[in-house]
């Protein structure tokens, strides 16, 4: 077969090189604005939120669960 | 022909090497898998459960992953900078050297000896070898490219250039710890800190040795094998930098609902969501680019290799992520789902895109035609269904004893016990191995096909000469 030389100009497609697909674009903003909501939302020092409440909550009532 | 004198010889050493370290990790993986199921098959004390599994892991990431992912960085950079290695002898001791340190890993594992991390189980007189050898690679790479013909550097050097910084700082950092002798040691950080570096140091080893060199040899091997151009250069790009930013961030997503503060697991999910963008810019870009002419996955047999491999890495940045959410975790974390996970990334894009990479190149250097594609086609065939039965099987068993973990009577009691769960996995292991076997017989097909291809270029030479 024997080995030819790399040219860079057949890795790069030269009139699509600077496409980015729409599509893409819209998911990479998208899951930036989502992670802002997410940080916001999921931080204790900024929301309140925490595991531990979550956990808490989760469990009902806790009639059944014995208090410590 | 070239006039450059490329140096084959070491390529070549460690393409065979990879395949041999490969073998053994595949064949222990498929005896830990019947293990799982037959615990009669585990012989105290060297070939236990606990020691064959960090054989496997370390086999198969290190042997296999990194045996191949220098051989592989060395052909493309060599080609792609268009000048031989800067320091070719170094390059030959490297490949002694790094055979040396995995067999005595190997042996050190059998032994017992382990750092208690997962995927830094190596003590640390290991660590220190690792480390020689990984500066040997890093002085090799950046010597040739300081020092290339090509001004313009394709995005595959900068995949190799990220694997190659951060594998060193992730390696160093997480192996700092103090010794206790010889063969003994204790982490440098403790508790949460511990567990914290760790996993920041584990999850970038899946981005930075199954992911940031393999994508280097798909954007390689892929317009080379179809001659089809990536189609955007500014996306892979773009992928390339948003991809090793967000990474590092994300260990954190192995620790949800652990004692690591809840705002480290946030911060660490945010990342682990984006990065299905960065993952998907490469898997977008592969798709564009073979589909501006889809008749080459009829006309040449390795497309379907890197289709299929980008096609399961997609798959697998979006499970990836979605396991980092806390409501999808509470649920499938500490299951059989993870190793379902694991394995269509390592068998279904890391080796699928290997295999396919060491196909490209051993023709090439052996100057002849591969000795049979249809035996290549029922590689392919085979190590597919066997991947797919592996994952499909862990995920539906993860799945169930998540969920059988989960159930609670009205009075807050587990309604199962964990015999009860366990059991309920016996079918389903018994299936994996199933799996492990047909996709092993791959393997052999692969391995065979490689073999008869350097005979066959072996004997064109000896003919010319
Ligand atoms: C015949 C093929 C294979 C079989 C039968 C097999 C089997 C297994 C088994 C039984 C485990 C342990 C799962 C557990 O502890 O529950 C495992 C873990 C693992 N295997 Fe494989 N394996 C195979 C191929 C591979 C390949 C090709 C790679 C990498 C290139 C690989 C990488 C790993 C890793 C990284 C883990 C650790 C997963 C974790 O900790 O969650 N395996 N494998
Ligand atoms: C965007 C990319 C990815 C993300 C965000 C991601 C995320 C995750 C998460 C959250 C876990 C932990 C599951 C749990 O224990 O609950 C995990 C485990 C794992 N993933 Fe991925 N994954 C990604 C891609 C990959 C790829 C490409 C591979 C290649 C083989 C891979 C290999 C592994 C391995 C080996 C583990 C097991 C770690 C262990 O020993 O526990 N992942 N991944």
């Amino acid at each position: 077969m024997g080995e030819e030389i790399d040219n860079i100009e057949n890795f790069e497609a030269k009139e699509t090189s600077k496409k980015i697909p729409i599509g893409w674009q819209l998911l990479f903003w998208g899951l930036i604005l989502w992670g802002i909501y997410y940080f916001v939302s999921y931080t204790p020092a900024i929301s309140g939120w925490s595991q531990g409440k979550a956990y808490e909550e989760s469990i009902g009532r806790g009639e059944a669960v014995p208090r410590p | 022909m070239s006039d450059y004198q490329y140096d084959n010889e070491t390529v070549k050493g460690f393409i065979i090497s990879s395949i041999f370290w490969g073998v053994v990790g595949i064949l222990v993986g498929l005896w830990i898998s019947i293990q799982m199921w037959a615990p009669s098959w585990n012989i105290p004390p060297y070939f236990t459960f606990g020691r064959l599994r960090v054989v496997h892991t370390n086999g198969l990431a290190f042997g296999l992953g990194i045996g191949a992912i220098f051989g592989i960085c060395y052909y493309i950079t060599m080609r792609l900078t268009k000048r031989p290695l800067l320091f070719p002898k170094l390059a030959r001791f490297h490949l002694y050297l790094f055979n040396a340190a995995i067999a005595l890993a190997a042996l050190s594992l059998f032994a017992g000896m382990n750092q208690s991390l997962e995927y830094a189980e190596l003590e640390w007189p290991l660590d220190v070898g690792v480390v020689i050898l990984w500066v040997i690679f890093a002085v090799n790479i950046f010597g040739t490219i300081i020092k290339r013909k090509e001004e313009q550097m394709y995005i595959s050097l900068w995949f190799i250039i990220a694997t190659v910084i951060t594998v060193a700082v992730l390696y160093i950092v997480n192996n700092l710890s103090i010794p206790a002798g010889l063969f003994k040691s204790y982490h440098l950080f403790a508790g949460v800190n511990s567990a914290n570096v760790e996993w920041w140091y584990g999850h970038n080893a899946v981005g930075f040795i199954f992911t940031t060199p393999i994508l280097a040899m798909f954007y390689y091997f892929l317009p080379k094998s179809t001659g089809i151009p990536i189609y955007s250069h500014r996306l892979s790009i773009i992928a390339f930098w948003s991809l090793v930013f967000a990474y590092l961030w994300t260990g954190a997503h192995h620790l949800i609902y652990t004692p690591l503060p809840d705002w480290i697991q946030t911060l660490a999910i945010v990342f682990t969501i984006f990065l299905i963008a960065p993952s998907w810019g490469s898997v977008v870009n592969g798709f564009y680019t073979v589909g501006t002419d889809w008749s080459k996955m009829q006309t040449n047999y390795l497309t379907k290799f890197f289709i299929l491999g980008i096609t399961f890495y997609g798959l697998q940045t979006i499970q990836g992520p979605t396991q980092g959410l806390r409501v999808v975790s509470q649920l499938i974390h500490y299951t059989d789902w993870v190793p379902g996970h694991v394995h269509m990334g390592t068998m279904g894009w890391v080796t699928m895109t290997v295999a396919a990479s060491i196909y490209y190149i051993i023709p090439r250097i052996y100057d002849t035609e591969i000795y049979s594609e249809k035996i290549a086609n029922t590689h392919f065939y085979l190590v597919l269904i066997g991947q797919l039965i592996f994952s499909i099987t862990m995920w539906i068993t993860g799945i169930q004893q998540g969920a059988l973990w989960k159930a609670v009577n009205p009075d807050g009691s587990l309604k199962y016990t964990f015999m009860e769960t366990l059991v309920r996995n016996y079918p389903f292991w018994k299936m994996r191995t199933v799996g492990g076997v047909i996709f092993t017989i791959g393997m052999l097909f692969f391995i065979y096909n490689i073999f008869m291809t350097i005979r066959k270029g072996k004997s064109l030479a000896a003919a010319k000469a």
